[in-house]
């Protein structure tokens, strides 16, 4: 772990430099997840290809910046995803386009078809809820279960404690529970 | 004083709710199209890159001050030559 982590530094002190090639090897390292991210966020791949190639625009001509803030880079990733997002998001208000409240399921790793055919009503109804909830109880969700992140990342990613961040997801998934009973929605056991 | 009791069937709904959005919000693989896209989108400048460099005044200097270099060079190689070549024709 150690070593992967002190080759991070390495390739970020090249980046940092200018070097497109370690840049390149971060973009492999991330992309992904913050395609992941974007896409949870803003329920659509078209705009999620788009946003994240803005993403890892933006962290390569502002790569120098990083290096003085001492916060883990994935953190600064996220965050940069966040702003953009939270732009696209205030654009599209502006603009009066038709929302879009259904997020196409894309395969899940390790996900069987069928299996995910029984499920999709079911998720459809779960991600239009999560979609409605504020940005910082999205952005939780996604990096709790899409990322697997612990409260502790997280909580370095949204600026929080890892107390603040247990609370906030206590709170969250109390207001689910709300919304689904304020629905009639009953989701079955796995 | 009054002993709060945490009620079971709470704690069940709320054990359920995160089952769903583990089984919900799961990682999506990108396709390697979209992988490949992005590639080609990050490797070469974007438009807004090349907007920028070009308001760089900086970068500017240095590109305007190395053609004009370059050209106050091929001038006096031109020059030379010329002179060589009519040097030589004169004897």
């Amino acid at each position: 772990m150690s070593d992967l982590e002190y080759n991070e530094e390495k390739v970020l002190a090249l980046a940092s430099k200018g070097d497109r090639d370690a840049f390149g090897q971060l973009y492999e390292q991330y992309v992904e997840r913050i395609f992941n991210y974007v896409y949870y966020r803003t329920g659509n791949p078209h705009d999620a290809e788009d946003l994240t190639a803005r993403v890892f625009q933006r962290a390569m001509n502002h790569i120098k910046n990083y290096t003085d803030r001492g916060v883990p880079f994935s953190a600064w990733l996220y965050r940069i995803a966040h702003n953009l997002v939270a732009n696209w998001h205030r654009d599209r208000s502006r603009k009066q386009e038709i929302p879009i409240d259904d997020l196409p399921i894309l395969p899940a790793k390790g996900d069987h078809p069928e299996r995910n055919l029984v499920r999709t009503q079911e998720q459809e109804a779960l991600l239009r809820m999560i979609r409605k909830l504020p940005p910082e109880r999205q952005n939780l969700l996604i990096l709790k279960f899409v990322e697997n992140m612990s409260n502790a990342e997280i909580g370095r990613i949204m600026g929080r404690s890892e107390g603040a961040v247990k609370s906030l997801y206590h709170r969250t998934l109390l207001a689910l529970r709300d919304q689904l009973e304020g629905q009639n929605l009953n989701l079955e056991g796995e | 004083m009054t002993k709060r009791k945490t009620n079971p069937t709470h704690e069940e709904n709320l054990d359920a709710i995160e089952a769903h959005l583990a089984g919900t919000l799961k990682p999506v693989t990108p396709s390697n199209d979209i992988v490949q896209r992005l590639r080609d989108r990050i490797q070469f400048p974007s438009r807004d890159e090349i907007t920028l460099r070009l308001s760089d005044w900086r970068r500017l200097f240095f590109v305007f001050s190395g053609v004009m270099s370059g050209m106050l060079l091929l001038i006096t190689i031109a020059r030379a030559f010329y002179y060589l070549v009519g040097r030589r024709s004169a004897t």
